[in-house]
């Protein structure tokens, strides 16, 4: 099979070279121009063709276009040119090739909804969009950067159907996004990310992916962040296998076609995009401010060890201002003085800065008449919320085009980016700033003498020795001398160079090589100070002996994709068009991980290796894997309504075994365009109606490595001895790849004038054989083996509605939703299994796959109850107890995802808002678990109203030894703190339902005077704001959260909430 | 053809060419190698593979996890003042000791399991014993813990036969099996004069005379555990322990213990647990039980109460509102078990607890186990060896423990209450004596408890259970895993399968102490 495939393209690659070229004329016809809308504004991806000789090109973010077509195809005849562009009315002149160039500018009036127009395909290839058979959706530059987000990804909330994104509240943190759903139990679920035709990496720095070593739960985000989208001119989510197929297995879960700026021909031009804007924690939880810290009412500071004072929850004395004994009282004669015990309702809040976000982007166009390039430089600062903390990323983009006569087209970019980080925010447990800091924590404590004092030593307040000034010496570090002494440094420097040939062997055919590289150095630095109490994998991460610690990191990533492809087009009637391309892809990538862990360094503040005082732990790894592929695509269209096109291809993988590694897959999809099909159809109601179906399948490889279980060593030796041990997972010499298949339905019908547009899809995909990790009972020797096995569903539906609700100058608005639904099923795991593991916490709740059950089955025990009434049964105390075993609490999947996108146009100003709302599906809260078991949320506060155990809490319920009705008064604190100890989920699972305001942007066009004076087409300044404000009812969190883009979602514990930022943006446009 | 139109020509047949170049080039043949792991080997020296093993067990039974803050505190040496949770025996579900039943067995067993294939494929026993005493002496903890456990099936997805459901054995044919390894082990170490570990070997330096006096000692623990039960089995396999080639521990020098490096990657697990925690305290029960007798041991085993300077306990099963009062005027372990400086409280905390060792059997329990078969006339022994042997395990105690006055230890055994009275009152002075002397290891302490109702203990004050429990409810691992067979062994158990339910040789009726 393998050996006959490539053979058959040898032999179609020898036919190709034996075709006679074409004469090359000796003086050609340079067209060139510019499209605009009607006032005046560039049009940007607007296709400028000249049909009857199949040439043309597209606009650059000015609108200028420019292409040259051979004096022996000119001729000095006279032929049509037409502008078109997706939401705009087709415009169609006549020009005269003369032989010199010819100038023609378009002004096209906006009918934003017309199914006509080309977007840009699988394979970077421009398509119309009434022949499209699959499902995507395209964001332009403009839409995507309405405001300033950290991300790329997070641009796209609310903007595009099917897909669901979660940000969080860290600066440069992870986003995950996932189209239609998840189909792999322990891999990837994330969509392919395409830049200008070549695969990039969005490799997972987040948190728990990340928890090896003493690097521990900190969110360095997901690489794809390193792309600028002031450099983008389109997003197209390709939303199915479908529409990837033709991209290889990374793309069964979607594709995001990135697609950047290119430079113009002509004079040169400048673009400046810049904003700045202010950043606030957006939610904080509800703290309560009557009790301090301690316990059964109790507490009193002496020097770490007096009453209570070790204690980190908040169940002690009344804060009335009674006299006692505090971390920051005077210290006279060596003892304490007692100062007022009172609340400080700030000292959470207090410690949170006021971030500035602030970003600009500069770039250069232009060119020759047979060359283009474009340069941008781009730069941004974010001082994060959290003191000394911040990210800093420089990048710059080189692109340019060069046309050597009329056959050869050259393209090339290198895109640098460095990222600079200091103390990216932990979360979760161990090192989350939240969880170390404020879910466990005395309300009492003034956060101004911890500020104030962080650069002193435990001196000042009879602390032990070798720690600094803090208010708790047995769990925590002062949050002040945690941020600034002990800095925490990672930068990426990150290429993304690619460079392509193009050449027209004939009106028909052409050919394409393209080779991109994808490279970046990613290095994490940690240094510890002496006294820091952190724990990772359960030991301290500064031995007490020692002077401080450190870990250093460091990763280097690349990734090579060349290309060669061969494309034919051909209109055999004028009824009858084909489209085929044939290729071939080799890729392959290298990854490698170095960490060094030093756990005690001799003197105090020299952070490297040569002053280890303990033995440095070291460790690391590399991943190779290489992938060769052969593909096709043809597409047929018949009398310019009905399309077929059919994809195909075969991958080879490195990783797995040689018999199993060779994988076909096919597509198969149609459109047709009913309203010309039928004209009758059309009229004043139905502007247009098109109906598309298809069906696709893709195979899937393993990660690098799995066939053949290791024993894995220890850098560390054991009194000088090495150490191995068998890996507790059975690998699979047997290993085949994974399949998805999809089947999807969709229609696009455009009502009154296309006034009203319709985009829905409705599709079915299921993903077997997956390769997956399930439980051996640990008495085999191991604790998992890999398989094929299990089958995982997804269904859903999403959709578009676009409705232009005002168009009479100078009022325009339109108001745009997208919805989807997706239900995700485990229909099946390896037979004998129940259920995979994916994550748990603390006992209480664990997220599995069940067979059955919803993707993301969150487990839990629950309250013990009675079967009859329904009442909790209780201990013999009147205490809480769990149910017997895990209870079913609901699946971490939303029922439906909502955009509502609104822009109103008033002359010169425009307002447009972005509204998200996720309704369904659950989550477990972490921070509320134990915020009431340690009682710093307010609502703890019932049932201590006038002591700390009175009233207390007769809880309704019944004994169940005895069967009576409970009688028991318990405190406020046992009432708590027994569904901690009992691991009892069941109060806090909660419904993740949310509505977010997440983008609004009030921008003014500056008079053209203005402008002018400026050497600009159009100067615009804007306010603009993101997560303004969110609706939930979720108590004490934000409910949007992710700690990594990986499947460990809907568990939250001690996140940072997503900032709230109020801004302004400059932009100047030549 | 006009020249333009021959480059246009060779352009396009070069363009050809280079298709089908790269398809060839692409050569399919050569991917397998592309995904040789060059992380992690497929075979390791067995040497480094005991190393791991030996310190991954030790590190299970001996660490924090089941001993310190579970075991211990059912066992009543230790209380805890926060996190009370497992003082109140809710540590003995399914979940909490999961970790500890799938890492003995992944960690290693499986690992001996393969030091051992490779000992018998060079038909060394001196690689090969050593790894069946060390199975031998971890499987001892599993089944002790929770009863019926995989054994002859267990380990064996790796095998020709690649059992993924290991059936459960019942206990009896589990310490029939430990009786015939270890008889087989001992007599072959005695035999070899081969040393295939040596300094891979944290215990003995692969001493195989060492190892064969370890195989006998543990033999001899093995068959007095299961005496209520099967007295005759006992018998003869106490007497195969004290008579076979090579003999059993004879000084405090024999003990099988493992020296922690203490280099701050491999520290004693104790000393790693309080480098972090506060939130031991010592037991009442067990200071109490020092204090009564004027135990030169408690200065070792405790520190002196924060507040007071005094060696006080807390009792078990506190509420954390009540545990509170406890928290400066108990004492807290003893400084042995510290590391060097701790953060959380100013000194006097701090000792040399990161190399102190774990003791997997000592010389002491040896003693003891010696004078109860002289008092009840197993293994040949006679009552009129019991004395000897119960002041011998005292003294190895002291000694073991740094108190080395043979003054102090005198004065200590001439005490009226601890002088050796015969008979059952003997008995239940050798159960005590042996409660105090396995401090540190709260498995061992918590089996014999169970087997001779020795130190009386009392209920904990808070407690999830009307008993001190008396075995682990079977893993969630196991249970989701390996439902089938799980269901088999606890219905085997008996029709009310929970904590209190005893293994097969917990037979308190048979127990003269417990009468």
């Amino acid at each position: 099979m393998q050996s006959h495939l490539w053979r058959q393209l040898a032999r179609a690659g020898a036919a190709i070279a034996l075709i006679p070229g074409v004469i090359v004329a000796q003086q050609a016809t340079t067209v060139t121009g510019r499209v605009t809308t009607e006032t005046g504004t560039p049009l940007q991806g607007a296709s400028v063709t000249i049909p009857s000789l199949s040439v043309g090109t597209y606009t650059n973010q000015d609108g200028r276009y420019t292409f040259s077509v051979s004096a022996a195809r000119s001729a000095g005849q006279t032929v049509a040119l037409s502008a078109r562009r997706i939401g705009y009315v087709p415009k169609t002149t006549t020009i005269a090739l003369s032989g010199s160039t010819v100038s023609q500018d378009f002004s096209l009036v906006a009918a934003p909804t017309q199914l006509t127009g080309v977007v840009i395909s699988a394979l970077g290839v421009a398509k119309e969009k009434s022949q499209l058979g699959t499902a995507q959706q395209e964001v332009s530059g403009q839409q995507l950067n309405v405001t300033f987000a950290p991300n790329i990804e997070s641009q796209l909330d609310g903007k595009v159907s099917g897909v669901n994104i979660v940000g969080n509240g860290t600066q440069g943190g992870t986003t995950s996004i996932t189209i239609r759903g998840y189909t792999s139990i322990t891999g990837n679920n994330q969509p392919l990310f395409v830049v200008d035709g070549v695969p990039v990496t969005n490799a997972d720095y987040g948190s728990q992916q990340y928890g090896g070593g003493l690097v521990g739960n900190k969110d360095y985000g997901n690489a794809i962040q390193d792309l600028n989208s002031n450099d983008v001119a389109s997003v197209t989510v390709l939303k199915g296998p479908n529409a990837a197929a033709i991209y290889g297995s990374r793309a069964a879960n979607g594709a995001i076609i990135i697609t950047t700026k290119r430079g113009s021909t002509g004079n040169t031009r400048m673009d400046v995009a810049s904003s700045v804007s202010f950043d606030r924690a957006s939610r904080l939880p509800d703290f309560q401010n009557q009790y301090g810290q301690g316990s059964a009412g109790q507490f009193k500071w002496v020097n770490g060890l007096g009453v209570l004072d070790g204690n980190d929850q908040s169940y002690g004395p009344k804060t009335d201002g009674r006299l006692l004994a505090q971390f920051d009282s005077p210290i006279v004669n060596g003892a304490s003085q007692p100062t007022p015990f009172i609340a400080h309702p700030n000292n959470v809040s207090s410690f949170f800065n006021t971030g500035k976000t602030a970003d600009a982007t500069v770039s250069f166009t232009g060119g020759t008449e047979h060359s283009a390039a474009r340069i941008s430089l781009s730069g941004e600062n974010v001082d994060g919320i959290i003191p000394n903390s911040y990210l800093r990323r420089l990048g710059g983009i080189a692109a340019g085009t060069l046309t050597a006569g009329t056959h050869l087209t050259l393209n090339g970019s290198l895109n640098y980016v460095r990222n600079d980080g200091l103390n990216r925010p932990g979360q979760g447990y161990g090192n989350g700033i939240m969880e170390a800091m404020f879910v466990w924590f005395g309300r009492q404590v003034d956060m101004n003498s911890l500020k104030a004092n962080w650069t002193k030593s435990a001196a000042l307040n009879n602390g032990p020795n070798n720690r600094e000034y803090n208010w708790n010496y047995s769990y925590h570090n002062n949050p002040y001398w945690m941020m600034y002494a002990n800095p925490e440094t990672d930068t990426r420097d990150r290429i993304i160079a690619n460079g392509s040939a193009e050449y027209q062997f004939t009106d028909w055919l052409k050919g394409q090589l393209r080779t991109g590289t994808d490279t970046y150095r990613y290095n994490i630095f940690n240094a510890y100070a002496e006294g820091n109490i952190e724990l990772n994998n359960g030991s301290r991460t500064v031995d007490p002996a020692y002077n401080g610690a450190f870990a250093n990191l460091g990763d280097t990533f690349t990734e090579n994709n060349t290309d060669l492809m061969v494309t034919a087009t051909h209109d055999f009637t004028s009824h009858f068009n084909v489209n085929a391309s044939v290729g071939g892809n080799r890729r392959y990538s290298s990854f490698q991980d170095n960490e060094v862990d030093v756990h005690g360094i001799t003197v105090a503040g020299i952070y490297n290796v040569s002053n280890a005082g303990l033995a440095p732990v070291n460790s690391g790894y590399t991943n190779n894997l290489a992938v060769n592929s052969v593909y096709g695509d043809a597409t047929v269209t018949f009398n310019g309504w009905w399309t077929v096109e059919g994809t195909a291809r075969n991958d080879w993988s490195s990783t797995l075994p040689a018999k199993n590694n060779s994988y076909f897959y096919p597509s198969l999809n149609t459109s047709v365009l009913l309203t010309d099909a039928l004209p009758s159809l059309k009229g004043s109601v139905v502007s247009y109606l098109k109906l598309r179906g298809g069906t696709a399948r893709v195979g899937n490889d393993a990660a690098p490595y799995q066939l053949f279980t290791t024993y894995v060593g220890n850098a560390s030796k054991f009194a000088g001895q090495p150490l191995f041990s068998l890996s507790n997972t059975q690998l699979n010499p047997n290993l085949k790849p994974e399949t998805t298949v999809s089947n999807e339905g969709g229609l696009e019908l455009g009502l009154f004038d296309s006034r009203l547009t319709l985009d829905a899809s409705i599709y079915d995909k299921y993903t077997t054989d997956e390769i997956t990790s399930v439980a051996l009972p640990p008495s085999t020797g191991y604790g998992s083996k890999l398989v094929n096995a299990g089958k995982i569903d997804n269904r859903g539906y999403e959709a578009g509605l676009t409705f232009n609700v005002v168009q009479s100058r100078p009022w325009e608005w339109s108001s745009t939703v997208n919805f989807s639904h997706n239900r995700g099923k485990v229909v099946s795991l390896n037979p004998g299994l129940e259920d995979i593991q994916v994550t748990g916490f603390q006992g209480a709740v664990y997220l599995q796959e069940r067979v059955g059950k919803p993707f993301g089955a969150l487990m839990g025990y629950g309250i013990k109850r009675d079967s009859k009434t329904g009442l909790p049964l209780l201990d013999d105390n009147g205490l809480w107890q769990p149910t017997d075993t895990l209870q079913y609490m609901g699946t971490v999947q939303p029922d439906w995802l909502a955009g509502w996108v609104n822009t109103f146009r008033f002359g010169r100003a425009t307002l447009e808002a972005t509204i998200d709302i996720r309704h369904g599906g659950k989550i477990f809260s972490g921070t509320n678990f134990y915020g009431t078991a340690t009682g710093v949320l307010a609502s703890t506060l019932k049932g201590r109203e006038q002591d700390w155990d009175k009233p207390g809490w007769v809880i309704n319920g019944l004994i169940e030894s005895t069967g009576l009705k409970n009688t028991n008064n318990v405190t406020t604190e046992a009432y708590w703190q027994y569904l901690a100890y009992n691991n009892i989920a069941e109060p806090y699972v909660y419904n993740d339902t949310y509505l977010k305001l997440r983008e609004v942007r009030l921008g003014y066009d500056l008079p053209p005077g203005w402008a002018n004076k400026l050497h600009a087409t159009n100067a615009n300044i804007a306010l603009i704001g993101r997560n303004l404000l969110t609706s939930t009812k979720v108590p004490n969190i934000d409910p949007e959260f992710t700690y990594q883009t990986g499947n460990n979602q809907g568990i939250e514990y001690a996140t940072l909430p997503v900032p709230r930022s109020i801004g302004l943006s400059v932009h100047i446009t030549p | 053809m006009n020249m333009t139109n021959r480059i246009q020509a060779r352009l396009i047949a070069a363009v050809g060419g280079l298709l089908a170049m790269t398809v060839a080039g692409c050569d399919n043949s050569k991917l397998p190698t592309v995904n040789n792991n060059p992380n992690a080997p497929t075979s390791a020296p067995a040497t480094a593979v005991f190393t791991n093993a030996v310190e991954s067990a030790v590190g299970t039974w001996l660490g924090s996890g089941y001993d310190l803050r579970d075991i211990s505190l059912l066992i009543q040496h230790f209380a805890e003042n926060q996190y009370i949770g497992n003082d109140q025996y809710r540590g003995v579900n399914a979940t909490s000791l999961n970790g500890t039943f799938s890492g003995s067995y992944q960690n290693a067993l499986e690992d001996f399991q393969i030091v051992a294939r490779a000992g018998t494929a060079a038909t060394d026993p001196s690689l090969k014993d050593p790894a069946i005493v060390m199975q031998t002496w971890d499987f001892g903890y599993l089944t002790d813990t929770w009863g019926d456990i995989p054994y002859s099936q267990a380990l064996a997805a790796d095998s020709s036969a690649s059992v993924t459901l290991p059936a459960y054995d019942p206990q009896q044919q589990i310490y029939n099996s430990f009786f015939s390894k270890l008889s087989t082990a001992a007599t072959e170490l005695a035999a070899t004069s081969k040393n295939a570990l040596g300094a891979a070997d944290p215990i003995y330096n692969g001493d195989p005379k060492k190892w064969a006096k370890f195989a006998n000692s543990l033999l001899a623990r093995d068959a007095l555990r299961i005496v209520n039960a099967d007295q005759a089995t006992a018998d003869k396999e106490l007497k195969a322990a004290f008579s076979e080639a090579g003999g059993v521990f004879t000084s405090n020098a024999d003990n099988a213990q493992l020296n922690w490096p203490g280099d701050g990657v491999f520290n004693n697990p104790w000393a790693v647990n309080f480098a972090s925690r506060d939130d031991d305290r010592m037991s009442k029960t067990l200071i109490d039980t020092l204090n009564h007798y004027k135990d030169p041991r408690v200065a070792v085993y405790a520190m002196p109460a924060q507040a007071t300077g005094l060696y006080a306990g807390q009792p078990n099963g506190l509420t954390n509102t009540t545990a509170v009062a406890y928290s400066d005027t108990a004492s807290r372990p003893g400084a042995v078990f510290y590391p060097g400086a701790v953060a959380y409280s100013n000194s006097p905390l701090g000792g040399s607890g990161n190399s102190a060792p774990s003791y997997l059997m000592t010389y002491a329990e040896l003693e003891f186990i010696k004078a109860e078969a002289a008092e009840r006339g197993l293994g040949g022994l006679t009552p009129a060896e019991a004395a000897a042997d119960y002041y011998a395990g005292i003294t190895a105690s002291m000694q073991q423990w740094g108190i080395t006055n043979a003054a102090t230890i005198s004065a200590y055994e001439s005490q009226p209450e601890v002088v050796y009275q015969s008979g059952l009152a003997g008995l239940k002075q050798i159960a005590l004596q042996k409660w105090i002397a396995l401090y540190s290891d709260g498995g061992q302490a918590w089996f014999e408890w169970r087997r001779t109702c020795t130190p009386n203990l009392q209920l904990a004050v808070v407690h999830a259970f009307s008993y001190i429990p008396r075995r682990v409810l079977y893993p969630t691992d196991e249970q989701s895993a390996n439902g089938a067979n799980v269901a088999i062994a606890m219905s085997r158990a008996g029709s009310s399968y929970d904590n209190s339910t005893p293994v097969w040789w917990d037979k308190t009726s048979a127990a003269p102490t417990c009468q």
